[in-house]
């Protein structure tokens, strides 16, 4: 009945293959796997965790990018599927065999590994250890907590794999409500597998059979464990504690209820401490020169004519903004770390016009709170998918599920086509206002329609020069339009599947895109490959952004983690978890330290880059939230949500709490909850779902939605 | 096939983790609609788990696509994605907008669902040149600009939403300590910094300043409020229509809500007692625009709105010449008016319809002090709540009506005016009673019987419910509809029950325990007092200079003229009427501007004056001004 008609894939998995094994990618894992032994040879030496021999696997397994190798197994190979079974298997037979070589302390724990099959000794551990957990000083209770959901996961694949469905089933029904709010959807998925066919190309099992569930442990609390499971002797237990539980020790304190439950929640634990260690140069790029000053302000005389002693004004005015900008930020990366383009003469004019109106600028605050322009659609019943707003508010692009692109001028200027080329020689190309002239009037309009994508538009990114627009769709190509000839430039054809995000770096150029495949990739616009791909997410890629400084990714996933990555080496820098749902939203703050994360747990997460620490968790919202985005100059954060509001969060005194200074790289500092101490105001809208927030350059917040009528 | 993807939603809704499969006998249906038969037990077991399996894996991947896709609701296009991106070819020409509207349909004991869907006939689509028949094309998509706030500030347009909604200000009135507790509930109003401000002052002093409503009014409103007022009471017809329209839709309202009532409420007052029909009429159609805004709740407001109701449908003498004026549209429009509150507002803790029900059932009881106009008022409103309420209430009082009606039409000597009010009692009687009695009175109509049961009346009434059996649809509607109101009335019959249950345990004249609330017991002190003329001192504050004034005026009865006009009683719209009205008020004073608080009687204007400045409300003492640069002459010659 369901059996399928294979139609072989689009046909990149070559090019793929060879890419992936860049060796960019397997830098993945290592720190991992040599902290960890590290640690334990300081731990007991009674019970062997074996880390280092599975390390060398994870790094293969590990961050896996979703080739078409998913639609292979899909199709039910039984000999494929049979290997890969028996590798599994063989895999935990071998580790029991050389555990028993190597010590003779866990050899009667190994005999009882024998009869694992009996179905009813899982239900018995579990309730045993959780007993164990319940019982245990509070100090330590809630750490010891952690493991139960793992432990639990595992025990029903075990299960599962056994062919024992009813038990497990039982299991999972007796114990699964039990647990943390936040596994209760992770759980309902897996509550889908119940035989042992269906384990392979399943997402969520894929990810936890070839991955260790990381739980951050106390050294005390760890030893507690330990203690625990030598007295118990339970070998269900055990081997999975061993197989799939990846222990990251610190010294230190246990954790408490809130601090644990501040960055749980991700699809395979909490990130480790390697996986922080790394510099991020987190501050702004120095300005490029303020030659181009000068000139402008020449020109704002030419033009503004009549106001002769304006320029002074506005010259004292600008000074701060620029002095602050000169001065270098210690923070910054070094110059050229990252090859940019060169501005081009265009560019510095843009430059310069930006700044002026940047001198004009509201600052706001908690008493000047901003205005709000909303851009309703009308009579678009669900058909809007994407939205997005020019760095400038000039141009708004509108992706539709029908594959077109609408681009709408908000500003007076009409959209122009470009001249035909006969036409374009007789032009001046000396003029100063060549630009114009190239333009031809007959042709105007408000707006323009792109047609060229074959699946819904998931996102649309313009360039900062506003010459092109890039798109990426359900048809799995990024599509770069030129708004000149109002035509398609160029198809990136690379993701295997639809491609959901994807964001112009501030500097022009380069764009990164995420995609359904599990990788974010950086591309330049001039080549049709990627230059860097960003595996290691376990599920969707939802969300990129691009760090202010350009020389950073930021990816939000469907496996609740967000992760930067460093756009010169390829390489993630930081792994930060806490949200419980798929993250839809990504905004750098001004400065560039901060970074804001949004999605479908309707609640904003703010992380400090310097250390990858959550630093405050913002839940007033009701719906998913699609946008995110700071104020020019930082003071206020917005979000705006599927639940029809809009809501204003004071940055500033959220930054000024932070406490910054003495961070614990172990400890995540504590987490700002209190969230109506920082919403500022909640705007609602009438029955429309917004779907983008763009702060214009003087701070006028504009917000585009799809009126629903129902 | 597509249908399984469907049911499957539905399967996810079960409580277990585990949800539901498909059950092996759908396996089985779906081997043989495929022309597999005899489809063996553990085949079709088994692939019943793989399908639902894989069904439910298809139903998570469609998901994300519609969370992409920024939505709420999954459409078939996500299931086609997500079973694109498993290579699975996806369902072709299977398309719904918005929604499946499934039609579910069970026979022989099987339940089924289905997706109805139209055949088209292409030929006839061709055939036709034109017309409604062809498809409509579909809108072109648009972008509309507004401002969602303005520096901190949301705008009251219509663009926005009503800034408080009618679930909190209905919540606000049921439970008014909601407000203090839950801070941020009105976080977008206001201006910024005030609310920051005034929340640190409550946190240093921790002094919670109950603060229900904003009493400042910006100076747009200010304009507004006088603009609307004096268009709504004005001459002029078409500007009046924009007022009303504006009242009846436009959101953000509630700030000025209060003035508002206040208005009107004054304005009946003076104008019952200056018998100005017009004016009467105009603030009525003022309470239905505000009763009829979607963004008002206005529960807190009805302790001024009711009496005004109930005096423009049980006072004595609404205009100036009783014989002529067609004073029963306005009782008849605001007894609907009436009805609509009863049914809108009716809570356990007001309980607004058992109080009203009571009051017009005791004018009933005194059925023979009671002006006929005061008596047609109370069976009206009663005859508006439902056919429960007539039925315990009016029915068992016919007879008595029915003596005095006789009295009044058949003895010699008696004015015209009290002929016409009987004539339009009966009337009324006949065609509001009669379909009740219809119901409750099994078929042989004997004109003797109903002479016996119900009086004078009895032969009239008879032939009604004769006539109404003949044809019953036309008639029934007929009855219970006077104007567009039907759907008011069907909701008031609904809740009749539980009102009779509650008027009947609480019979008139006896003093319950609930007279906390609008002063109950006051109205009663009043009958005594006035004499018939109680419900107008249902108003809380100043009553008795009031009360007097009406006595005094109502007593001064007009010479009849001949009674006629006979078709008048049956106006049934109100527009019409008032626009008749209007022609009439035109004639006699073109400035009307001067309706509440201008000279007349004395002691009201003092009253209504010393109320505004004890209030101390900016609106109205810009009211005032305009009145005062009216002409005084005018004034008079309004007189």
């Amino acid at each position: 009945m369901v059996h399928i008609v294979h139609i072989t894939h689009r046909g990149a998995s070559v090019r793929l293959g060879a890419r992936l094994s860049s060796p960019r990618l397997a830098t993945i894992g290592h720190g991992r796997a040599l902290g960890f032994g590290c640690h334990l040879t300081s731990g007991q030496r009674t019970l062997s965790f074996r880390r280092i021999g599975r390390a060398e696997e994870n790094k293969t397994k590990r961050g896996r990018v979703l080739t078409d190798d998913r639609s292979r197994k899909y199709r039910n190979d039984p000999p494929g599927t049979e290997e890969l079974f028996k590798k599994e298997a063989n895999l935990t037979d071998i580790s029991a065999d050389e555990t028993q070589q190597t010590d003779s302390e866990v050899n009667s724990v190994l005999s009882a590994y024998k009869s694992e099959g009996d179905p009813a000794l899982y239900e018995k551990a579990y309730s045993e250890l959780k007993k164990f957990v319940e019982g245990s000083l509070d100090i330590y209770k809630h750490e010891l907590g952690t493991i139960l959901y793992p432990v639990l996961v595992h025990m029903y694949l075990e299960l599962v794999y056994n062919n024992h469905s009813e038990e497990a089933k039982q299991l999972l029904e007796k114990f699964g409500g039990n647990l943390e709010e936040y596994y209760q959807n992770d759980l309902k998925r897996l509550s889908n597998v119940t035989k042992r066919e269906q384990m392979a190309g399943n997402e969520l099992t894929d990810t936890f059979k070839s991955n260790q569930f990381i739980i951050r442990m106390s050294r005390d609390t760890l030893s507690i464990l330990k203690r625990h499971l030598q007295e118990k002797k339970q070998s269900v237990l055990l081997n999975i504690i061993q197989e799939h539980l990846y222990f990251d020790m610190y010294e230190g304190v246990a954790r408490n209820k809130q601090q644990i439950d501040a960055t749980s929640g991700a699809m395979v634990g909490e990130a480790t401490r390697q996986d922080n260690k790394a510099k991020v140069y987190y501050g702004l790029l120095k300005e490029p020169d303020i030659q181009c000053m000068p000139p402008t302000e020449e020109e704002e005389d030419d033009t503004g004519g009549a106001d002769g002693d304006k320029p002074k004004k506005k010259k004292a005015k600008k000074d701060p903004l620029f002095s602050k900008k000169t001065k270098s930020d210690p923070n910054a990366p070094p110059v050229g770390r990252m090859p940019l383009p060169n501005l081009k003469d265009a560019d510095k004019l843009e430059k310069g016009k930006a700044l002026r109106e940047a001198s004009k600028r509201v600052v706001l605050g908690p008493d000047t709170l901003p205005s709000i322009c909303f851009y309703t659609l009308l009579n678009a019943v669900h058909s809007v998918t994407a939205a997005e707003v020019a760095e400038d508010s000039s141009l708004l692009a509108i992706g539709f599920a029908d594959s077109c692109i609408k681009v709408w001028s908000l500003v007076p200027q009409k959209l122009r086509l470009m001249k035909t080329g006969e036409q374009l020689q007789d032009i001046d190309r000396e003029a100063d206002d060549v630009l114009v002239r190239m333009m031809d009037d007959r042709t105007a309009e408000t707006s323009r329609s792109l047609f060229g994508h074959n699946g819904p538009i998931y996102n649309l990114s313009f360039s900062p020069d506003r010459n092109l627009l890039l798109s990426c769709s359900e048809d799995s190509t990024v599509r770069l339009w030129s708004l000149h000839t109002w035509t398609c430039v160029v198809c990136y054809k690379g993701h295997l599947f639809p491609v959901w995000c994807v964001k112009f770096s501030p500097h022009g150029y380069y764009f990164a895109t995420s995609s359904h495949d599990r990788t974010a990739r950086l591309w330049a616009t001039d080549s049709h490959q990627p230059l860097r791909i960003f595996a290691g997410h376990y599920s969707d890629v939802d969300v990129v952004q691009f760090h202010p400084n350009s020389n950073y990714v930021a990816s939000g996933s469907s496996d609740m983690t967000v992760r930067l990555w460093d756009c010169v080496t390829g390489s993630q820098v930081r792994l930060m978890t806490g949200h419980k749902a798929p993250i839809y939203s990504l905004a750098f703050s001004a400065e560039g330290r901060f970074l804001a994360s949004a999605g479908a747990d309707h609640r904003v997460l703010v992380w400090d880059l310097a250390h990858g620490h959550l630093v405050a968790a913002l839940s007033n919202h009701s719906g998913t939230i699609h946008c995110l985005s700071f104020s020019r100059d930082g003071n206020i954060l917005v979000s705006g949500s599927l639940d029809y509001t809009i809501k204003l969060w004071d940055f500033t005194k959220l930054a000024e709490e932070m406490s910054l200074e003495d961070v614990n790289v172990s400890h995540n500092p504590d987490v700002k909850t209190n969230a109506e101490a920082y919403l500022l105001r909640t705007f609602a809208t009438k029955n429309t779902p917004v779907f983008t927030l763009h702060f214009s350059r003087r701070n006028l917040l504009l917000g585009v939605g799809m009126f629903e009528s129902t | 096939m597509e249908y399984d993807d469907q049911d499957t939603f539905k399967m996810n809704e079960s409580e277990s983790i585990y949800g539901t499969t498909l059950s092996q006998e759908s396996i089985k249906v779906i081997a043989e609609s495929i022309g597999v038969g005899n489809f063996p037990d553990e085949a079709a077991k088994d692939l019943a788990e793989d399908v639902s399996y894989r069904l439910k894996e298809i139903i998570q991947d469609a998901a994300k696509f519609m969370r992409h896709g920024k939505r709420q609701r999954m459409t078939t296009h996500d299931i086609d994605y997500a079973l694109k991106i498993k290579n699975i070819e996806p369902t072709y020409g299977f398309f719904a907008k918005d929604h499946i509207p499934f039609r579910f349909a069970s026979g022989g004991g099987r339940e089924l669902h289905f997706v109805e869907e139209k055949e088209i006939d292409l030929n006839e689509v061709i055939s036709m040149s034109g017309g409604q028949t062809w498809p409509k094309l579909p809108l072109e998509i648009t972008l509309r600009a507004h401002w969602l706030c303005i520096d901190g500030v949301q705008p009251t347009i219509p663009e926005n939403p009503p800034p408080v909604s009618k679930d909190v200000q209905k919540l606000e009135s049921v439970d008014p300590t909601s407000k203090l507790s839950n801070k941020s509930q009105n976080i977008g109003v206001g201006k910024p910094g005030g609310g920051g401000k005034s929340q640190k002052l409550r946190n240093v002093e921790t002094v919670h300043v109950k603060q229900l409503a904003t009493h400042e009014l910006s100076v747009e409103q200010q304009l507004y409020y006088k603009e609307i007022t004096e268009a709504c009471v004005g001459s002029d017809e078409a500007r009046r229509a924009e007022a009303l329209q504006s009242l009846s839709a436009d959101p953000g309202l509630h700030e000025m809500l209060a003035r508002m009532c206040t208005f009107i409420a004054e304005g009946v007052r003076v104008n019952v007692v200056q018998n100005h029909l017009a004016l009467l009429i105009y603030l009525m159609r003022m309470v239905k625009a505000l009763l009829d805004n979607p963004s008002l709740y206005l529960e807190k407001y009805l302790h001024e709105l009711i009496p005004s109701i109930a005096t423009c449908i049980v006072s004595r003498q609404l205009c100036m010449r009783p014989e002529v004026d067609n004073h029963w549209a306005l009782r008849d429009f605001a007894s609907r008016l009436m009805a609509q509150i009863c049914k809108n507002f009716n809570t356990s803790t007001n309980n607004v319809q058992t109080r009203v029900t009571r009051m017009f059932s005791q004018a009933l009881t005194k059925n023979s002090q009671t002006p006929l106009a005061s008596l047609y008022g109370a069976i009206e409103g009663l005859c508006e709540l439902g056919s429960e309420v007539i039925k315990a209430l009016v029915i068992p009082k016919i007879k008595s009506i029915s003596e005095r009606i006789e009295s009044c039409i058949e003895g010699p000597g008696l004015s015209s005016v009290d002929k016409n009010g009987a004539g339009h009692i009966k009337t009324l009687l006949v065609k509001s009673v009669a379909p009740v009695l219809k119901t409750i009175r099994s078929p042989p109509d004997y004109v003797e019987d109903y002479k016996q049961d119900y009086g004078y009346i009895g032969p009239a009434l008879c032939a009604a419910v004769v006539k109404a059996r003949t044809q019953p649809t036309t008639l029934a509607t007929t009855a219970s509809t006077t104007t567009a109101l039907t759907t008011s009335q069907q909701g008031a019959a609904c809740t009749g029950k539980t009102i009779v249950q509650a008027v009947t345990s609480s019979s008139p004249g006896q003093q319950t325990g609930r007279t906390i609330m609008l002063g109950t017991s006051r109205a009663a002190g009043g009958t005594t007092a006035a004499g018939g003329q109680k419900f107008v001192i249902l108003q809380s504050r100043s009553q008795t200079p009031t009360a007097t004034n009406i006595n005094t005026n109502a007593i001064q009865q007009q010479p009849q003229q001949q009674q006629q006009q006979q078709s008048q009683q049956q106006v049934k719209i109100a527009q019409t009427n008032v626009a008749q009205q209007k022609t009439h008020m035109q004639s006699n004073a073109p400035k009307l501007v001067v309706v509440c608080m201008s000279s007349g009687t004395h002691s009201t204007t003092t009253v209504t004056q010393g109320n505004i400045t004890t209030k101390a409300q900016n609106v109205f003492v810009a009211q005032q001004n305009v009145e005062c640069s009216l002409n005084p002459e005018e004034e008079h010659s309004f007189q």
